[in-house]
């Protein structure tokens, strides 16, 4: 193989590993449907398999507010999940929901949420 | 008489290695003065006897193996072997990186992420062993196994029957010490190879360890660039081929970071019982072998065509690039650095 030809090809792949990473993901990044207020508690729901989803979520500040990891078969990096703001990390069950109570979020401090390997990871904002 | 040799050493990866393989040499009576070359990897000796160069080689070689070094005749042009390096390395990129996007191509798909439900039972940890040996989790427990692999097969490349042994008491401590460790999840019941710190740790040091790995297959910082003191050096060469040492390994990947590993461990915690705990863990490692056989005996094989060069260098590119992966993901489990990205 030509030199030449071999660095232009390089050139491309790393391109492309660039997008793969740092690319936008497709699934929608804003979802209004996971946050709910209910009798005074906002509820932010968040589906942990193979990522998280949504990944970006609004909801409001200074509420009392929990969150839901629902998991289904969730048995990759997922369902190791840390909140290191809180203080929390735990291996979710493989179904099911876990509820867990992130008191009075203020408003722009958002919540991040990792898995223990670092690979998936996910943003709450909090708006007046 | 004297008589005057010259051959080329390989295993030669510090300092210090120049004044243990000189020290060895000169103990032999009939060798009358021994002088390394780290730089040109080449051993000069005078000799009074009157064998020839190969008698030599193998006497030689013989006293200096059990401490991982080997003499082989000297190799002519040097400089022709340079210029072949870098066209092999030109090649090994582009076909490292495209296996690299193939990975992360299949795991952004989300073909992966089936849904298994149910409790777990040895027939459902067993198949999903076999989709986390494809996942993410092969960026550090695969390209840990593909590494050390290739780097043994390529230091000790006379010594065939020892690699493939070598990754058999790999695999086995594997299976066995995943089936002895859930059992004992399952019999107390109580945390063990999940403290999410250890693991990171852990995490970060296979991370490096691959990095290191993978250049050293390039090419790039040969040999010296470690230089560890020489009887710490010669006891992690001693350890790389006694047989606990792989044992040792194969139990270890037990705590490495990995989601799947990290929920059956769960689930064997839960079983309550040391049969059940152990079946778990042993069909989720049974799950993971095929494709960890693959890549290990794989690469032996690879290792002994005609392709080896290519090989290697193809797999460093592979390796550095899980290693950089798992760094960076595992920085970002800990909470050093903001997560750069979701695969």
């Amino acid at each position: 193989m030509n030199k030449t030809v071999s660095i232009i090809i390089t050139f491309g792949l790393m391109v492309a590993l660039g997008i793969i990473f740092f690319g936008k993901s497709n699934t929608n990044p804003i979802s209004a449907q996971n946050v709910e207020i209910k009798n005074g508690v906002q509820y932010i729901t968040i589906d942990a398999k193979g990522g998280y989803f949504p990944n970006v979520s609004m909801a409001k500040a200074g509420i009392p507010t929990k969150l839901i990891m629902k998991t289904s078969g969730t048995y990759d990096c997922s369902a190791a999940l840390v909140i290191r703001s809180i203080g929390f990390q735990k291996i979710l069950q493989q179904n099911g929901e876990t509820e867990i109570d992130i008191g009075m979020p203020k408003a722009g401090e958002p919540l991040q949420g990792i898995c223990g390997m670092g690979m998936y990871s996910f943003n709450i904002n909090f708006e007046n | 008489m004297l008589k005057k040799y010259s051959f080329h050493v390989s295993g030669t990866h510090c300092a210090s290695c120049k004044i243990l393989i000189e020290d060895i040499l000169k103990e032999q009576d009939f060798v009358k003065s021994a002088r390394v070359d780290l730089k040109k990897e080449i051993v000069e000796i005078e000799t009074k006897n009157e064998q020839n160069a190969e008698e030599l080689i193998q006497i030689l070689t013989e006293k200096i193996k059990p401490h991982g070094y080997a003499l082989s005749e000297n190799l002519l042009g040097g400089t022709l072997d340079k210029n072949n390096d870098n066209e092999v390395i030109w090649k090994a990129i582009p076909i490292g990186l495209a296996f690299l996007i193939l990975f992360f191509l299949l795991q952004k798909s989300g073909i992966l992420n089936l849904g298994i439900g149910g409790a777990a039972t040895p027939m459902t940890s067993f198949f999903i062993g076999l989709i986390a040996s494809v996942s993410s989790c092969l960026a550090i427990v695969g390209g840990l196994v593909l590494s050390l692999s290739a780097k043994i097969e390529q230091d000790d490349d006379n010594n065939n029957r020892s690699t493939g042994k070598l990754f058999i008491s790999f695999h086995l401590g594997r299976l066995i010490g995943f089936g002895l460790l859930g059992g004992a999840l399952g019999l107390i019941g109580q945390t063990l190879g999940i403290n999410f710190l250890f693991s990171a740790i852990l995490g970060l040091l296979a991370a490096t360890a691959m990095i290191l790995l993978g250049l050293n297959l390039l090419g790039i910082f040969k040999k010296s660039a470690f230089t560890m003191p020489s009887h710490l050096f010669s006891f992690f060469r001693k350890a790389e081929h006694a047989t606990w040492a792989p044992i040792i390994v194969g139990v270890g990947t037990f705590f490495l970071p990995c989601g799947f590993t990290q929920s059956m461990q769960v689930a064997a915690l839960g079983s309550g019982s040391l049969m059940s705990g152990f079946f778990i863990m042993f069909a989720f490692a049974l799950g993971t072998l095929p494709m960890l056989a693959l890549l290990s005996f794989g690469s032996i094989s690879f290792a002994r065509s005609k392709y080896a060069p290519l090989f290697f260098k193809s797999v460093g590119v592979v390796v550095v690039g899980f290693g950089l992966f798992a760094f960076l993901a595992g920085l970002a489990g800990l909470g050093i650095i903001n997560p750069l990205f979701n695969i």
